[in-house]
Formats: structure tokens, sequence, C-alpha cells
């Protein structure tokens, strides 16, 4: 029979070692530090081609393959440096001349990246018969006209005040390979990208688990700090949060309710920054059919909510109350709400006149996850106190974007929805989903004001930037007037990071600019 | 008449109270007895129970540990845990009830139909089953959620569909297997046609082991409602159930471990009562399936 040679002194000095080093967090000697970054993903990468991907984390990877001429600076002012550019210039309000680095080479014997791949990737964004759902980016966009292999003009139709705050340094910025991308079928890509430049290259994909890149040789720019760089697919946030405690993820972005719990206590060797978000979430009625058709029901359920609960219960008081669709700091943000806060006996005057005295039954679409279900249930339980009995839906997210796209009427099943849109840093990336030729798509409440309208369209052409604040203003009263919408909140990103790298994040925090890590 | 009668209502009565004796007598039987009768008393009686109505918010007292005042802490909402595992209780319980009575109901009768009518109609009914059990149970609830919406009306949908295949295959079994008796042969040579056949000789004879059987489909029905409600495709906010509380406390269990226990313990201690109580009852009135 074996005996232990383990005495008790042994065991619990072994023990207190073992338990010193769990608390000090995973070790990662200094050569591993600058070896891999591992990023969580909280979507799987789907479409890697700027025509039509899904959302910021495949624009995180694609950023590290093929960059645009220029890209958003990282800190906490939205502004743009250039990437692929040496030069840029608007030289009047229709014409953008630019110059490419020299020496860009594409993989897979694709030759050197010219303004030929530039016009190839603006203009088959902007194409109609494209259905790019990112056409919106280079609405303005005439035609790229190429003067030398690396100079070109960019030619617009019109004025387009937002193609230096969020065209050209977002993904519809990107460049794509002309020669490999004209090859492919559709010539559109999703997991695969037929030919990348940037400061990385594809080291392996695993379709829904991680997404591996590898530092390209062939850089000209500026090397990297990490020698490889992992984007890990981690949807579920408890998960993420289990990941980065073990050291699987090295950045990820969390949800709200994170933020007073790692604020209390932070894991070892690590770092929170919480960035105000751009992003908004509201509370929506559709107007056109059904019970909120009646303005004044829509009135009280405006006069009924409680925004100030909705942030203390569901995002934990961490976020504030939003004043409308564009963030503070923002051209058009408005100063504040008409309705500030709660009026029970409005709401039920209002609810008496619409002849609903003692309310009514309703539901309330979200988001099937915790947050917005959250959201959803504190509303709810402000309705009651009007006697109006709303339960929460869950939907995922594709379910309620068809039903509000259902042309044969599954749209009317859609009552009041709480939705949170992202943001771009320019006001006509809010405005834009409210039009109404977004009916049918974006626009859920249904809202068809042509004020509204033509106020969007002038705006994306007014230079002056008070009149161009005003209008924005003016056309977030139209939207509160209507009834149809209850502004909650902008939200923050809480990012959590190791403390051996200065991360690279957009401003919003929404975005992980992995190649502009700084070591500390 | 009333003679015999009397005569025959003696025995049952006696088989009857041998039974309850046998029940309390298996301690697991008397144990799963006793969780049974606790749990739909505290669905029955949750009005009384619950000190806090389940959908009340207090977000300032939110991951309140147990108190006297709330024995098992608050929600992410401050909403009181004990009232909503009671409420939640009567949700599951309610839930499984229809479903299990509908599901029993109607894999009874196509059972009896399966196992009595001509041969094309046992096919098409066996094919049928057979078609529906083939689906995981969650793949084909998730679709039919995304096709209907989320409600408590769905998953008692989702639950009679899925378990109708149970029953009626048993009852066709059973059906298949009395049709050849002499006193059905005797009955039908006698001018008896197949509907009081079927419910007055097949039906009583197929009953007893059909009710073991739905006694312990309860849990499962009770796990399907947690399960989806957790996915939160189930029982809608903000009406608790056992399943959106430990939604609740999995999505906050950094904050609390409270709320997993409390949405948790219900699921187990449930489960175990029924299974227990329906082992014991299917050892008592099948004796050739009694434990050793």
């Amino acid at each position: 029979m074996l005996k232990s040679r383990i005495n008790r002194r042994e065991f619990l000095a072994t023990t207190a070692l073992g338990g010193a080093i769990a608390a000090a967090g995973p070790y990662r000697p200094a050569e591993a530090q600058t070896k891999s970054l591992k990023v969580r993903s909280y979507i799987a990468p789907e479409r890697l081609d700027p025509i039509h991907y899904l959302g910021a984390p495949e624009a995180d990877i694609f950023d590290c393959l093929y960059p645009g001429l220029i890209s958003y600076k990282p800190g906490k002012e939205w502004g743009w440096q250039l990437d692929a550019a040496t030069s840029i210039e608007q030289v009047d309000p229709t014409h953008v001349k630019f110059e490419l680095k020299k020496g860009l080479g594409w993989s897979g014997g694709n030759g050197e990246v010219t303004a030929e791949d530039v016009k190839f990737s603006y203009e088959r964004i902007a194409k109609p018969e494209n259905k790019s759902p990112y056409r919106g980016d280079w609405e303005a966009l005439d035609r790229v006209d190429v003067t030398s292999s690396h100079t070109g003009v960019i030619v617009l139709k019109e004025p387009f005040i937002p193609l230096f705050s969020t065209t050209l340094p977002r993904a519809a910025g990107n460049i794509v390979c002309k020669k490999a991308v004209e090859k492919l079928d559709g010539q559109r890509f999703t997991l695969e990208p037929p030919a990348t430049f940037g400061a990385y290259k594809i080291k392996k994909i695993e379709p829904r688990v991680r997404f591996t890149l590898e530092r390209n040789p062939g850089w000209p720019g500026e090397r990297a700090m990490f020698d490889e760089v992992d984007f890990v697919v981690v949807t579920d946030a408890n998960a993420a949060e289990t990941a980065f405690a073990t050291g699987e993820l090295d950045v990820a972005l969390l949800p709200m309710t994170a933020v007073p719990r790692l604020r209390k206590a932070m894991p070892p060797k690590s770092k929170l920054v919480v960035s105000p978000s751009l992003a908004y979430w509201w509370l929506g009625m559709q107007m056109e059919d059904g019970i909120f058709k009646d303005k004044r029901v829509r009135q009280a359920v405006q006069y009924a909510v409680d925004a100030q609960s909705v942030l203390d219960g569901a995002f934990f008081g961490v976020a504030e109350r939003s004043t409308g669709i564009i963030a503070p700091g923002m051209i058009g943000h408005r100063p504040a709400n008409k309705i500030a806060k709660p009026d029970l006996d409005r709401a039920r005057k209002l609810l008496a006149e619409a002849g609903h005295p003692r309310g009514f039954k309703t539901e309330i679409g979200v988001r099937n996850s915790a947050e917005f279900i959250n959201v959803g249930q504190v509303i709810a339980a402000g309705l009651a106190q009007v006697g109006i009995q709303a339960e929460v839906a869950p939907f995922d997210s594709g379910v309620q974007k068809a039903m509000a796209s259902d042309k044969a009427g599954g749209w009317k099943k859609m009552q009041m929805h709480v939705v949170r849109f992202s943001m771009a840093p320019d006001p006509s990336w809010a405005t834009v989903w409210f039009t109404k030729e977004q009916i049918g798509e974006w626009n859920w409440e249904r809202f068809p004001d042509a004020e509204y309208n033509d106020l969007h369209k002038a705006a994306l052409r007014e230079y002056d930037a008070k009149k161009r604040h005003d209008m924005y203003v003016r056309m977030q009263d139209i939207m509160e007037d209507s009834g149809a919408y209850v502004f909650l909140t902008h939200g923050v990103n809480p990012v959590l990071h190791r403390d051996h790298f200065i991360p690279a994040l957009a401003p919003d925090g929404n975005r992980v600019y992995v190649t502009k890590f700084k070591s500390t | 008449m009333a003679a015999t009668d009397t005569v025959t209502a003696a025995p049952r009565v006696e088989a009857s109270a041998s039974a309850w004796r046998r029940l309390l007598a298996d301690p697991l039987g008397a144990f799963g007895l006793a969780l049974v009768v606790l749990i739909v008393a505290s669905a029955i009686f949750a009005d009384w129970l619950a000190q806090y109505p389940p959908t009340q918010l207090d977000i300032r007292n939110k991951f309140s540990e147990p108190t006297l005042i709330h024995w098992l802490g608050t929600d992410h909402l401050g909403r009181d845990t004990f009232s909503r595992v009671v409420y939640g209780g009567r949700i599951a319980l309610w839930v499984s009830l229809v479903a299990v009575s509908i599901s029993l109901v109607l894999g009874l009768v196509l059972g009896m139909l399966a196992g009595y009518g001509p041969r094309w109609l046992d096919s098409f009914l066996m094919l049928v089953f057979d078609a529906v059990r083939s689906f995981p149970t969650i793949m084909f609830a998730l679709a039919v959620v995304i096709m209907l919406g989320p409600s408590l009306e769905t998953v008692i949908f989702i639950v009679v569909v899925t378990s109708i295949p149970v029953y009626g295959r048993i009852v066709r079994t059973l059906t298949l297997s009395m049709r050849v008796n002499e006193f059905i042969l005797a009955e039908r040579s006698l001018g008896a046609g197949p509907v009081r056949v079927l419910f007055h000789h097949v039906l009583p004879n197929v009953i007893g082991p059909v009710l073991i059987l739905a006694s312990m489909e309860i849990p499962v029905v009770i796990t399907i409602e947690a399960g989806l409600s957790f996915l939160g495709v189930g029982v809608r906010p903000p009406t608790p159930s056992w399943g959106s509380i430990l939604n609740d406390g999995y999505a906050f269990i950094r904050d609390t471990p409270w709320l997993v226990l409390a949405g948790g313990m219900p699921v187990i201690v449930t489960t175990l009562g029924f299974t227990f109580l329906g082992e014991s009852l299917r050892d008592i009135f099948d004796p050739r399936l009694r434990r050793d």
C-alpha cells in the first residue's frame, strides 16, 4: 500500500501557494505577453466582406486584413488617421483626392494594392444592384476616378458630410482585392477572404470557435505589438467573464451590469475601460395599426414609463438617461427630453380619453438576452401602474426583423418593442433608420413624418454646423412628439483587459483595433 | 343487482385501502407523496404563502441575501424570490397538469384506435407517432416557438404534441393484446360495436398503467417548461417560472448564488417527488415490475 509522503504542513504550504498563484491571475512570461492576444468576439464571424458584414467583431478582423484609406484614431475623441493612404484631401465638397502607400501587396500573387482596388471596393457597395445593406454609406458616390496606379479621386454626386466621419474610417471604406474578388461567384465572400494585405494574415479559421491571425511579414507599415491574434467566439457574457478570469481572453467587451461588480473586485492584473456608448436604446410603439394607432395611447405610455427605474433596474445605474438617438458630444444631441419624468395621472387621463380607462393587455417585444428582458420587465412594472398589462416577449433578433419586414402584415403583430441600434459618430447614422423609406425595414414604429424625411436629406448636405445641429434636434423633437418613442439610454461599453498592454479602442469602446495596441 | 353492487364495491374499497397502506409502507413512495403534497399545496396556497406580489419591483433592495423579510432573498430587480418560486410552482404544475391531461386523453383515444381499428389506420398513426418522436424535443420546441411566439399556450402545445406518441404507443400495445381476449370476442359476438368495446372493456383495463405513466411524465413536463423558460422561449416575463428564475440566477451568478439555488431546487424536489411516487405506484399496481 502506498503511503502519502506529504505531511500536514507541506499540504497547507502547497495549498497556500496554489491559492496565491490562483489569486495572482494567469501567469504570462514576458515573451508571451507580446506573442499572442485573445480578443472576445461576441458574435460568431460569418461575413468578412465589407459589402455585407454583420457586426463590429467582423470589422475588427477585416481591419487587420485589408484596412481602408483612413481609420479611426483610438482614444477618447473621435477623429481619423491615415491607414492605407499616404494622403487624402477634400479639394471641394464633391471631390476627394487620395494617394495609396506604395508596397502594399495582396496575398496569393494578386499584385500590389492599387487605386483600381479602391474604385472597385467603393463602387461595389454603392451599386444598387449589389444590394449592400451599407449602400447608404456611399449614397452620394458618383464614381472613383483612377488617376494613376496609386492615386485617385472620389467623386460625389452631391456634398456628403458623413464621408470622413462614418464612411471612409468604417467598414465601407475598407479595400478589397479587385482581381481576387472578381473571380468569386457573385463577387462576394464570407469567411475566407480571397486576398489580404494588412498587418496580419489568416493563420487558421475555426468557424464559430475562433479566428486566428498571424503577423504579415510583407506589411510595410508600423509593426503590430502581437505576433498572433485570436478572435475567440464567446457569445455568452457570463462565459466571457469566466474566460477572462481563466486567461482564455485578454480583451473582452462585457455587459453594463458587470461594471459595479468589477469595480468592487477586479480580476488580478487587469483594467476596466468604461466608455460612453453612441448606441441608443428606446421603447418604440408601432403606430400604424392596432391599439397604438391612437396617439393618446402612445402618449400615455410615454408618461407612464419611468426611464430612471429602467436604468437603475436593468443597467444597475451605470448608464445615463438619453434625450434622443444622438449621444452627448455629437452634433444634434438634444439637451433634454420633453417628457422628462413619469406622470401617472396624466397617463391615466390620456388612457381614459382614448377609451381605455382600465388599461389593456399588450406585449413588449425584446431581443432574447438578459439586458433586454430586464428592460422590458421594468417597463412592464411601470405600465402596470396605469393598468396596462404588458408581457415581455423575447425574440431572436432575426425574427423581429422578419416580422417588421413581413409584407403579408406580420408587422401588425408588433406592438411595443425595446430596441438598441449601434451607431457611428455622425448623426445621420441614427436618423436614417426612421425615414419613410425604412418602413418595413428598420423603422419598426412605422413613423411616417414628411418633415423628418426632408430634414434628414437636407442635413446630409448642410456644412453649417449650427444649422445642422438644429436640424437633428428638431428631428428628435418630431420623434418624441409623435408619441411613438421613449428614449432610454445610450449605455456604456465596459471593456476588461490585461494590464500589460494599452488597448486601442474606439472612443465608444465598441471596436478593438488590435494593430494599434501598445505595450505598457 | 343491488346485491351484486355491494359485493363488488367492498373488494374495491379494500384494494384501495391496501394500495394506500403499501404506498405508505414504501419509504421512497411515502417520501415522494410527501414532496408532491408539499409542492401541490404550496402552488394552491401561493396567494397566502407569498409575502409579496411576484412581479413587484424593489430595485434598491436587489440581490438581498435570505432574511426574515425575504426568505430566499431578492433577485436583480429586487423581487422577492420566495414569492416568485411559489408562484412559479403554480405555473409549472398548471402547465404539466393541463399538458399531461390533454396528451393523456388524446394518446388514449388514438392508441385505442390504432390498436383496435383497421390495419391502415394503425400504420398511419404509428407513422405519425414515429415522425413526431424522431424530432429532438428541444429542436422541435424552438421551431414551434419561432412560428407561434413564446407563451404558456405554446409550451402546452409543444408538450402535448411530443407526449401524445408516448401514451399512444403504450395504449396501442395494450389494446392489441386485449382485442384477442375471449371476453372481448364474446362481447363482439353478442353484437357490441367498437365504441362499446373500447370504452367499456378496453379503456378500464389500459387506464391504470397509463395513469402511472402520466404521473411520471409530470416531472418531465415541468423540466421541459423550465428548460424553455430558461432559454427565454417559455413563459413570458414578468410571469414567474422556475426556468426564468434559473436563467436570472445564471445571468447574475457572480452577484448572488441564491437565485440559482432557488430556481433549481424546486425542479429537483418536484422531479424526485413525482418520480418516487410514480415508481411506487407502478410497483403497487403492476407487481410484475416490482423492485426486489
